[in-house]
């Protein structure tokens, strides 16, 4: 991630919203070629101290006209955040520097002209250094302060595989920097639900869920002292979470700033339709191969009125929440929630029968694997249950929610 | 709601309070900033309040699930042995009998932190020590262990080690209150006018700590918000001003201002450099008259022209940083004071490691690890080393005793700044005075720096040239 130092953006006080700087196709069409030439002197930097790569990535700027220090400063972090720089030589500076300042105390002030007071030179400080150590009086002068950071000397370099994960991570990057500043950020979305809940929980924020209309949640995120005041501490944590976002599909964000010059709010959105790109796998996971293959096998159309829908609700309590793996929707509006549980750890169930009865009001459908069965016997009050031993079968399920809905009958 | 239980929380730097109905807790504490949180179902607030709040309760006769980690009692292994002088005596007996809150202000090198240790020996509690950088956190350890035989725990710099006595820095502080804030029954901010910063103050408001001690020489900052100190600390319970002490405590001192001239190269390559920035402004002003320096670094859209002024204007500074004439100074006052300790302060990293280059004296630097401070600092307190070069590193209260000349050869010109690189220097040790030399470019930026160093009081009296 990038810092507070190298954020750039536009204020635009009209519709008060904050516009960090992004690189795109139309106004930047130079950057694809800038990005591999600073992936070059990386590439071809192994060795080298950070200060002259650094210096190298501003000479691939020389004849823009149009780019602020801080964007090139940026790249600098963004390519020194996926490098390795050496250690060995950083680790024996000290000693170096202790035997060194040591010899030479015996001799201060070192002059440069001697004279009747003092009668040692600084050069015949450095020769007599030079021979008790046994090396080149220049040798040492370099490693004296090898551990400084601008002159640590790179390694390798993991990299990025090629120009656009490069100008890409920019983007997001820069998004992450204004976010510092949010006191608040606030999720809709139709989809991925798991996906963007374990994310704030990972990045330690707090939810409040409503939903705006069939569907859709609102998702807003705040830190646990936000209730009190309006509050900056949890705009990092905000920023973590981003990139999780960006992998999500079919999403809108809209994050409140407080700027540091001025005591006013200002507005960051995004959505999904935004073109950005994390630099997180995108696919959408599964928890397990037989939620895969369910879904694969049952497809996307009706079957006897029902169609399957991946996480298509949020059950919430507090900040406890449960989205179950599909929704079945008939077409008569009747929806039925349905979870697969797989052979697990005890653990695992442990966890699950728990959020089972924390959303005891709410009627579900469980798919057991039947190994697991038993030790859903007491949740099942309010549940319907499938077993199944290695696949679990469209019919099967169909069985249960046309029984379902002719008992409601 | 009135007949569950009453339960309060410690939870994230905050506390929870469930089975009391709102408009009771409003009522009983109405000085309290109350929330209702509906995310967790109960009414939340800042964990300083936790004394006032469990304390109302009592006296209220509400029987309540306290479930915050109440602060363990130490046992010290040791007893302050040094005689406290009686301005320190005097500091301790207000902060105890004020209620045990309050902030304590003297001037640096008249001892705060035996006011400080006496404290803590006094209040048997566990406590966490708060400075602004891991070096004085490394060195409230070296102090704790010394005099009250404790291995404190430490809390950044990549380390995380905690225990009933902790040392902190105010960013780590600031990251690990939420879990940390209720272990410790006394909290000590030192060089506490850090922190009322907007999120720093989250290091005192999310410590359920009952008792507060600041400790600072320069309370006033320059956003007003010192005035916050008396509600996340305590209110100023002792001020000892630096009159009362010059001369008794504190060494006196002079302090002796040494022009130098760039050579006629760096002089050529100023003149063109701020000739280059001059341009570039003017053009800009004849665009927007109110155009500032802020204004260029800020510009987002910046064009070459703009980044190659900002360039030029680095370089500038950059030439009376490290002007060649000022290392020839500093080789004349060494000759001068050979046999003395001298401390120089250095306006960069690039010029430290420039002075420490040319001299081979060891240089503080944030690079440098735990065990090379403690070589460096000891070294020059048994008189190893005679000169030693910092950047911003020693700024605030490092212990670098017996050292009797100061070198500045550059840096900010904030007064709270120079008047901290004085009190390194003014340790009382025997009646000698104390000297500190400045040394600045003449007919540049450096000069004018020098000029606002000096509007503080403790510069009255500054004399131009050296006068012996």
């Amino acid at each position: 991630m990038l810092t507070r130092e190298h954020a750039i953006a536009e204020y635009d006080f009209k519709r008060r919203l904050i516009l960090p700087d992004r690189l795109n196709v139309r106004d930047h069409a130079q950057y694809p070629a800038l990005a591999e030439r600073m992936l070059d002197v990386y590439r071809q930097g192994i060795g080298r101290r950070r200060r002259d790569l650094h210096r190298d990535i501003h000479r691939v700027f020389e004849d823009e006209t149009e780019c602020p220090l801080r964007r090139i400063d940026a790249f600098c972090k963004l390519l020194d955040d996926q490098a390795v720089y050496a250690t060995a030589a950083r680790r024996n500076a000290a000693t170096l520097r202790r035997q060194v300042f040591r010899v030479a105390a015996q001799f201060h002030p070192l002059v440069i002209q001697k004279d009747s007071l003092f009668e040692k030179s600084a050069t015949d400080v450095q020769k007599l250094i030079a021979g008790q150590l046994g090396r080149d009086w220049q040798e040492i002068c370099d490693e004296l302060f090898a551990d400084v950071v601008e002159f640590h000397r790179l390694d390798s370099f993991e990299g990025y595989p090629s120009a656009r994960p490069l100008l890409s991570r920019y983007n997001v990057a820069q998004i992450q920097a204004s976010l510092f500043s949010a006191i608040s950020m606030t999720v809709k979305a139709t989809s991925d639900f798991k996906r963007i809940l374990r994310a704030a929980r990972l990045a330690r924020l707090m939810h409040t869920i409503t939903t705006p209309s069939p569907g859709m949640y609102q998702i807003e995120l705040t830190g646990p002292a936000s209730v009190l005041r309006e509050t900056r501490r949890y705009g990092v944590n905000m920023a973590r979470f981003l990139p999780v976002l960006i992998c999500c599909t079919d999403w809108s964000m809209q994050a409140v700033l407080e700027t540091r010059t001025s005591k006013w709010k200002m507005g960051l959105t995004l959505s999904s339709s935004d073109g950005l790109q994390s630099h997180l796998p995108s696919d959408a996971e599964f928890d397990s191969s037989v939620e895969a293959d369910f879904y694969e096998k049952w497809g996307e159309e009706e079957r006897g009125g029902w169609r399957l829908i991946r996480e298509g609700e949020i059950l919430h309590a507090g900040q406890k929440t449960f989205v179950p793996d599909f929704v079945l929707q008939h077409a008569s509006g009747r929806r039925v929630l349905m979870e697969i549980v797989g052979f697990w750890t005890p653990e695992y169930i442990q966890h699950r029968m728990e959020t089972l009865r924390v959303f005891r009001d709410v009627p579900i459908l469980l798919a057991i694997q039947e190994s697991s069965a038993e030790k859903f016997a007491d949740a099942a009050s309010h549940t319907s249950i499938v077993r199944y031993k290695t696949v679990l079968l469209v019919k099967q399920v169909m069985e249960v929610l046309s029984t379902q809905l002719n008992s409601d009958r | 709601m009135s007949s569950s239980t009453v339960e309060l929380i410690f939870a994230d730097g905050t506390l929870l309070l469930t089975g009391v109905p709102t408009e009771q807790l409003r009522d009983w504490f109405p000085q309290v900033l109350w929330a209702i949180d509906s995310r967790v179902g109960a009414m939340r607030c800042d964990a300083i309040e936790y004394p006032h709040i469990a304390d109302g309760l009592r006296q209220r006769r509400i029987a309540f699930n306290d479930s915050l980690d109440q602060p363990r009692e130490v046992r010290w292994k040791a007893e302050l042995t040094c005689e406290l002088r009686p301005e320190q005596t005097d500091a301790v007996d207000a902060w105890m009998n004020g209620g045990q809150r309050g902030c304590v202000v003297m001037p640096t090198g008249t001892g705060k932190t035996e006011v400080a240790l006496r404290i803590m020996q006094l209040t048997n509690v566990a406590t966490l020590v708060v400075a602004p950088v891991r070096d004085l956190m490394y060195q409230w350890h070296r102090r704790i262990l010394k005099s009250l035989n404790y291995d404190a725990g430490i809390i950044g710099d990549s380390v995380f080690r905690v225990s009933p006595v902790s040392v902190t820095t105010y960013d780590s502080a600031c990251i690990h209150m939420p879990k940390l804030g209720d272990q410790f029954g006394l909290i000590i901010f030192d060089e506490c006018h850090h922190l009322p910063g907007q999120i720093r103050r989250d290091a005192a408001r999310m410590c359920a700590a009952r008792a507060r001690l600041g400790l600072t020489a320069t309370p006033e900052r320059a956003d007003g918000r010192h005035a916050d100190l008396k509600q996340l600390i305590g209110p100023t319970v002792y001020e000892l001003a630096i009159s009362e002490v010059r001369g008794k405590s504190l060494a006196d001192y002079d302090i002796v201002r040494i022009p130098v001239h760039l050579s006629d190269n760096e002089q050529r390559r100023y003149d063109l450099l701020a000739e280059e920035v001059s341009t570039y402004m003017y053009g800009q002003r004849q665009e927007n008259a109110l155009f500032s320096w802020e204004d260029l670094c800020s510009s987002s859209g910046a064009s070459t022209e703009a980044r190659r002024a900002m360039k030029a204007f680095y370089a500038k500074k950059a030439i009376e940083d490290r002007a060649e004439e000022k290392l020839r100074t500093l080789e004349d006052l060494f000759r001068l004071h050979a046999r003395e300790r001298c401390i120089v302060f250095a306006g960069s990293n690039a010029m430290a490691r420039d002075v420490s280059l040319r001299f081979l004296i060891p240089c503080l630097l944030s690079h440098c690890g735990k065990k090379e401070r403690l070589d460096i600092l000891e070294g020059f307190a048994a008189g190893d080393y005679l000169a030693i070069v910092a950047n911003q590193v020693l700024d605030e209260g490092v212990d670098v005793p017996a050292a009797k000349v100061a070198i500045v050869i550059g840096g900010m010109s904030s007064s709270r700044q120079a008047r901290q690189r004085l009190g390194r220097i003014l340790r009382r040790s025997g009646d000698r005075r104390a000297i500190l030399y400045e040394v600045v470019c003449a007919g540049t930026n450096d000069e004018k720096r020098s000029r606002m160093r000096r509007k503080h009081d403790s510069f009255r009296g500054t004399r131009r040239k050296p006068g012996r």
